[in-house]
């Protein structure tokens, strides 16, 4: 499915599930760490500004919400998600604000070091979105798409060598 | 191609299209019709009247199951993505050409059919 969207990876919500096969292109989203993270790359991922500590490689962010909280537990390097999927219920109004939102959040990434992520946030095969569609969304709020995947990749990439250099030691 | 007109040159310029293939959910409550025009609704709200009448969007026949063709101009293309994506019932792009023959060749490829049996 990543090929036909034009994607090298997908990220994948992890069920604790340990009868899937190890895959190049996909990186396992979970809450904390399970074993099954000895078998894939994985990302801690967390919703709740709460729980966000050192461990937190992703935070999904709300557009909305306001970012003074967000700022102060923020630390270099964390990626911070946008999912569009909530977008898709949202009134023309609100969907316009949306798009500007995304744009300041990226602003906000660029300011604080943090990776800007946007995802389909995609709980079926119908939800999922292209590389060319991210794009478009990339190229109308104004963030060059050419540097936003540059970036991810270089983010992604010193994520998972950390994890090489852990186990290693 | 030029021709000349008596008030000057007038290039006979045709502008690009663009035609996207859009896989929908075929138990879903909508036709292909009906999300044609949800996403033209969504074109709407977004980026306005005048430009959805520009952009020029048209339905086509995709002669496979869960598949459907718009056509768009190439100049409204990222509009017509972002309308795409930020419409209810989830839509996905699967497949853009510059002509509906060479479309409709990538999508007899891409063997879409199978797609919701592998999701990986």
């Amino acid at each position: 499915m990543s090929k036909l969207l034009g994607l090298d990876m997908i990220g994948v919500s992890s069920d604790y599930s340990t009868s899937m096969i190890p895959q190049e292109d996909v990186i396992l989203r979970m809450d904390k760490k399970y074993p099954i993270a000895d078998y894939f790359s994985y990302l801690i991922v967390s919703d709740n500004i709460r729980s966000l500590d050192g461990k937190t490689d992703l935070f999904l962010i709300d557009p909305f919400q306001r970012k003074d909280a967000i700022k102060r537990k923020v630390k270099r390097g964390l990626g911070i998600e946008i999912s569009i999927a909530s977008a898709r219920k949202l009134e023309a109004v609100m969907a316009g604000r949306w798009l500007k939102e995304v744009k300041s959040i990226y602003e906000f990434c660029q300011s604080n070091h943090c990776q800007f992520i946007l995802s389909s946030g995609a709980t079926s095969v119908n939800e999922m979105i292209s590389a060319r569609s991210f794009e478009s969304i990339l190229n109308v709020v104004g963030i060059s798409p050419r540097i936003y995947w540059k970036e991810i990749s270089e983010w992604l990439y010193a994520k998972s060598k950390a994890r090489w250099d852990h186990v290693k030691s | 191609m030029q021709k000349v007109r008596q008030d000057g040159i007038m290039l006979n310029h045709k502008e690009k299209r663009r035609y996207v293939a859009i896989m929908y959910d075929e138990n879903g409550l909508y036709r292909p019709f009906q999300i044609h025009e949800k996403i033209v609704v969504r074109f709407r709200e977004l980026f306005g009247i005048f430009q959805s009448e520009l952009a020029m969007l048209k339905l086509y026949d995709s002669e496979f199951g869960n598949i459907m063709i718009v056509g768009c101009k190439l100049k409204y293309l990222d509009y017509f993505l972002v309308s795409l994506i930020l419409t209810q019932p989830a839509l996905t792009a699967v497949s853009l050409s510059g002509t509906l023959k060479k479309l409709r060749k990538n999508v007899s490829r891409l063997g879409v059919r199978n797609i919701k049996n592998n999701p990986s």
